[in-house]
């Protein structure tokens, strides 16, 4: 186990490393950098330019500017940004990345919460009324936008009954809308997976053996069919930990809440590198840890899956 | 074009005033007409509130994008504008009808050659620690700009500064290496930072604790959410009315149309989209201020490339396009058509004389055909087996000015002209262009150097680094440094009148339209001028408004 954990994270560590050179390379292949917009419409010169750049560090090659941001990363420095100049990197995404965080694991939480039971029960009721409420609200949840939800919400409850913010987070009422929409969206995936697993549960062997032996229908559900139908909906619920931090720009928009999808979006159009490049290296590093703890859990719940 | 016909009433209405105040003031004070140019002056001195003001309550407004720092040398956009000018002030300052008003400068005496500018400060003006302003700073803060090390964004506002003096504790002298008739306008409106305390933590921490001695003070700062700052008892027009000044960000114009709709908040300092500027207005609830942008918007076209680079054709997309068109139909009549690189609103600097292209394809076919360029195969005109084919980058994501670019498009393949549009990030736009490694692109810039200043020195002189166009004339080579060093207004409105007649003439750019501004207040918010032409200014008073 724990040689395959050691081995799992030397992957994991060249997949970063390849993941950091690759976005270092992509952003300075773009033309143009964070200076044209730092400086926006002031009147300045061809040679105030080239000052204000030589200042950043810009007209070093680009080879010894990796180096330098390596070195830095290794000590723990994420840089400097250089739109928000002065501030560190490093606190733009941790202030960032608390706000993501709270909605997502908010988000996450109750859409499990949810989507298993009501996939079940769809599964288990197939063809009831029941069943296609929610294979309609579920196909409604995956089709529509999310930022056009966002925006029917606040006009409903902020325009049309007063009764949440319509933006921000100024309270925890500011967070019910956001959490709603990426619930909407999530609870509908996951409901879905869960009762076409399940459903495909029910007609195996194992469950007719179950039923066979005696046990209670919902015996033969609960212990059964619905711990093999988690299997897929984990694999979903892994890749969802994995991009936890990215998966909400567009809510974070709607509802202007300062979170990492919205930095990582705003750096990314200003070019602002230290940002993008410390974003992109925290993610990777979630998405590595996010698939072992996957494939860590995928053995606890099957131990048909045990890893040596 | 009723719009526009309402704008020049007001322009006609307002001139006459403003201009014998200045000719009187200056006299009186017995300035020089060179320096007067500069000086319609308004008085500015202190600012009590009416009888009527209420005291207290949070004034909040939104906007757009991140208020990425809070240095006077960040204070180009607006976001931050807004902020950065609530903490801090300059010598002079630039108001929202395009006059300088003596702000911590209670006076100011420029020589006859106009190679040196005497402040007289206002005295007891206190920073938000608590000590005094003095000479010192305002020495401070302009060296600081001056020093080549610091690259700061201000820095060439200096450039013709020689040294600043400070006889004594209330007086600034600044002599120039050469005249520069914008000194006043751009250099003296600087704002002011705190010498020691600037000096002791340095730019970088400056940008996130900044101390002026604005009307408010700053109480918190959440960059990408909010900035909040609050009155400050000590200032020296008095305390402001409010008790906080709160700038949002919300990204989404429909949502900061509900916040205002709510009473969320009580202004958008940033546009919001052309329909719901349209509703605002026309609702007795709500005090909109719509002013014309001093950007244009315009088409940056490459003047070395092999087909734009012929006057002819340029002159023929000028006559192709239907502007109107574009005004009305993707932005509902909120604009006006541009003419010159100045807009009207800059009444006194303005060219009405200069060529204008109404739209008329027959005479942009007729150019084309002179030109040389032939109907070729799939409608689109050829010569010299060269299609008659460009590219236009438009800014990634710019959903307000893509539809233009389309139609524009249709107009110009109407003429025989293929415009292939094609998305670019702004940087990538802004570095390109002026190397010409770009055809073409869409979005708007200033061509006067804003505050009431005409000096297109930044993006007509060859190799200006906001030169997008690459643009090349001789004479206009010798008039943008003979426009600088004249400080006589009225030869220097001559030089600039025909800076503006050759660029019309030479079209190295399309000019498209002047955006309306629209600024719109919930009317619990008193305090707000009768009216105003320059929109960008106007969220600087705040310390003037009250809550009903």
């Amino acid at each position: 186990m724990l040689r395959y954990l050691a081995s799992r994270l030397m992957q994991g560590s060249v997949v970063i490393l390849l993941v950091s050179i690759g976005t270092f390379s992509m952003m300075h292949l773009i033309p143009g950098d964070p200076v044209d917009l730092m400086v926006g419409e002031a009147q300045v010169t061809q040679e105030q330019l080239d000052m204000i750049r030589k200042k950043w560090g810009f007209d070093r090659p680009v080879h010894e500017q990796y180096f330098t941001w390596v070195v830095n990363m290794a000590r723990g420095d994420f840089g400097q940004s250089v739109v928000r100049t002065g501030v560190p990197v490093r606190n733009m995404i941790s202030e960032a990345a608390v706000v993501t965080a709270k909605l997502n694991l908010l988000a996450f939480f109750i859409s499990i919460a949810l989507a298993i039971p009501l996939g079940v029960v769809a599964a288990v009721r197939r063809y009831s009324g029941f069943d296609y409420a929610i294979m309609v609200s579920s196909t409604l949840g995956l089709a529509l936008p999310n930022f056009w939800i966002g925006l029917m919400l606040i006009v409903l409850f902020s325009l049309l009954l007063g009764w949440l913010p319509p933006f921000g987070l100024p309270s925890w009422q500011g967070y019910v809308m956001p959490v709603a929409v990426i619930v909407a969206n999530q609870t509908a995936l996951l409901a879905r997976m869960m009762r076409a697993s399940t459903i495909e549960g029910i007609g195996e062997d194992y469950v007719r053996t179950a039923r066979a032996k005696g046990l209670s229908e919902g015996i033969v559900v609960s212990r059964h069919v619905v711990r093999n139908a988690l299997l897929p909906v984990v694999t979903v619920i892994g890749y969802r930990i994995a991009f936890l931090l990215s998966g909400t720009i567009v809510i974070e928009n709607v509802f202007a809440l300062p979170g990492l999808g919205q930095l990582f979006i705003e750096s990314v159009n200003r070019v602002d590198y230290q940002v993008v490049q410390a974003i992109v290296f925290v993610l990777s590093v979630l998405v590595v840890l996010g698939n072992l703890i996957t494939d860590l859990v995928y053995g606890y719940i099957d131990p048909r899956i045990r890893i040596g | 074009m009723s719009r526009e016909r309402d704008l020049e009433q007001v322009l006609r209405e307002l001139s006459p005033s403003t201009r014998r105040e200045f000719l009187k003031r200056a006299a009186a004070m017995g300035i020089t007409a060179a320096a007067a140019q500069a000086m319609l002056i308004k008085n500015p001195t202190i600012v009590t509130a009416g009888p009527s003001a209420k005291r207290g309550g949070t004034i909040r407004i939104l906007s757009h994008q991140e208020v990425a720092s809070l240095s006077p040398d960040d204070i180009g956009p607006t976001m931050q504008w807004n902020m950065i000018t609530q903490i801090h002030n300059a010598l002079v300052e630039v108001n929202d009808n395009f006059v300088v008003e003596r702000v911590l400068a209670s006076n100011y005496l420029a020589s006859k050659d106009g190679m040196m500018y005497t402040f007289t400060l206002r005295k007891g003006v206190k920073f938000h620690d608590g000590t005094e302003f003095t000479a010192d700073d305002a020495k401070y803060t302009y060296d600081f700009h001056m020093n080549p090390n610091n690259a700061t964004i201000q820095g060439v506002l200096f450039k013709s500064v020689d040294k600043v003096e400070t006889p004594d504790k209330y007086t600034v002298v600044v002599k120039m290496k050469e005249p520069n008739a914008a000194f006043l306008r751009q250099a003296a409106t600087v704002l002011i930072v705190p010498a020691r305390y600037h000096g002791r933590i340095g730019e970088k921490a400056y940008k996130a604790a900044p101390i002026g001695t604005g009307a408010f003070r700053l109480k918190e700062w959440r960059p990408a959410e909010f900035t909040v700052v609050e009155a400050f008892d000590q200032h020296f027009r008095g305390r402001p009315n409010a008790d906080f000044f709160r700038q949002d960000i919300v990204p989404d114009p429909s949502v900061r149309s509900i916040a205002l709709r709510t009473g969320t908040s009580d202004s958008s300092a940033w546009p919001l989209l052309s329909e719901d500027n349209l509703r605002f207005e026309a609702d007795p609830g709500y005090t909109v201020f719509r002013t014309s942008s001093l950007a244009t918007n315009h088409f940056p076209l490459n003047n070395d490339h092999p087909i734009l680079s012929d006057k002819r054709v340029r002159q023929a997309m000028m006559h192709a396009i239907d502007r109107q068109r574009l005004i009305d139909d993707v932005f509902r009549g909120t604009a006006i058509i541009a003419h010159s690189i100045f807009p009207p609103a800059l009444q006194y600097w303005y060219e009405k004389g200069v060529k204008q292209y109404p739209y008329s394809p027959d005479r942009a076919r007729t150019m084309l055909e002179e030109a040389g360029w032939r109907m070729g195969p799939g409608g689109v005109r050829v010569k010299d087996g060269q299609r008659l084919s460009f590219t236009c980058a438009v800014i990634t994501g710019d959903r307000a000015r893509r539809p233009e670019a389309e139609i524009t498009q249709q107009d110009l393949a109407g003429v025989g002209m293929e415009m292939r549009i094609v998305e670019r990030p702004v940087a990538t736009i802004l570095s390109q262009l002026p190397k010409g490694e770009l055809d073409a692109s869409l979005f708007n810039w200033t061509y006067n150097a804003g505050g009431g200043e005409p000096d297109p020195s930044a993006t007509l002189a060859v190799g200006a680094a906001r030169n997008f166009s690459r643009f090349k004339n001789q004479r206009v080579e010798e008039l943008l440094p003979a426009g600088l060093r004249e400080v006589d207004p009225a030869k220097r409105k001559k030089i600039y009148s025909e800076i503006q007649k050759i660029v019309a003439e030479e079209t190295p750019f399309l000019n498209i339209m002047y955006w309306d501004w629209f600024i719109i207040f919930n009317k619990r918010i008193k305090g707000l001028p009768a009216s105003t032409q320059s929109g960008s200014t106007l969220i600087r008073d705040a310390y003037k408004w009250w809550i009903e």
